[in-house]
């Protein structure tokens, strides 16, 4: 008999080597799409109680505490990212806490890959398939939203000023990797923004 | 090259970030009054478009970012926008008095209604 076994989005990507900027799977991080209206006190209060941290209210940012990141993704939608092993039972909680209240939390897991670019340029890569300016000063560090990435939906979290991560669903991730590696490929640098901060 | 930028989470970007969502403030009759609803009524909320040159009222939407809609102001010559507000509101007074035609028709009977 033939076991079912789990395998992260990009388990059998080749490996990016040649490129200016570092670029990796994180296929160990779960994730919870949760819905509500952030006018909903009880809603906020009942997310409260199980993640220990508020949802972000203002556009574009994002919530830490401890190992959960909580992404604002429009008014009434927020993606909880955790260890990939807590998000069933994170969500289960939730779920049960907000008994009553008009939302929906779904552990999303396996929907996205989350590809990590780390280096000096990471804003300059990623500028390189989307129109939007990651030298503005609009993208500090916590910076997250939905862009139109290489013609493909994605999700991105500025992590540090050269840590970049970028969500896509899981059907384009093979997609996503090939174009990320041809786009940080040594000798490709544009050099346009030599202080991309 | 169009910039929009969203009322609701603030991006602004490109137009392909974007998703054009015709004619803004366009009423369906029957909501209001079903019963009386004439053939000419329901022609025009499904048909009749204003068409200006000049400034004019568009639904938009976020669709690579917060996916809400949201209404513009966009002067149909220039390109130039000059108002981005939301989907359950009226564009800014000032434009609505600078609206012509059909469009300040439109302004003029919302503004008796109330
Ligand atoms: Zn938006």
């Amino acid at each position: 008999m033939l076991e079912a076994r789990f395998e992260t989005p990009l388990a059998n990507c080749e490996a990016a080597t040649g490129t200016y900027v570092s670029l990796r799977e994180i296929g160990e991080r779960g994730m919870i799409d949760l819905r509500g209206s952030a006018g909903d006190k009880k809603f906020l209060a009942a997310a409260k109680a199980v993640l220990e941290v508020d949802l972000p209210k203002q556009p574009r940012t994002s919530a830490t505490w401890g190992d959960i990141r909580v992404f604002w993704l429009s008014p009434d939608q927020w993606l909880i990212t955790c260890p990939r092993a807590r998000a069933q039972d994170l969500s289960e909680a939730l779920s049960a806490e907000l008994a009553g209240v008009h939302s929906l939390a779904v552990n999303v897991s396996d929907m996205r890959a989350i590809i990590r670019l780390e280096g000096e340029g990471v804003r300059e890569v990623v500028m390189k398939g989307t129109s939007i300016d990651l030298t503005h000063g609009d993208y500090p560090p916590g910076s997250v939203r939905r862009m139109r990435f290489a013609e493909i939906a994605a999700l991105l979290h500025v992590v540090e000023d050269n840590v970049i991560d970028i969500y896509v669903f899981r059907s384009y991730a093979h997609y996503a990797w090939e174009f990320l590696r041809k786009a940080a490929r040594k000798g490709s640098e544009v050099r346009v923004f030599p202080k991309a901060v | 090259m169009i910039v929009v930028t969203c009322p609701v989470c603030g991006i602004k970007g490109d137009e392909t970030d974007f998703h054009y969502g015709g004619q803004a403030h366009v009423r369906r009759p029957a909501t209001t009054d079903p019963v009386n609803i004439t053939d000419e009524e329901q022609r025009d909320y499904l048909f009749i478009r204003h068409n200006p040159k000049g400034l004019h009222f568009e639904r938009w939407r976020c669709d690579r970012g917060c996916g809400k809609w949201f209404h513009a102001a966009r002067d149909t010559v220039t390109l130039d926008f000059k108002a981005f507000y939301g989907i359950t509101e009226l564009p800014p007074v000032e434009l609505q008095q600078q609206a012509k035609g059909p469009w300040a028709d439109y302004f003029q009977s919302r503004a008796k209604a109330r």
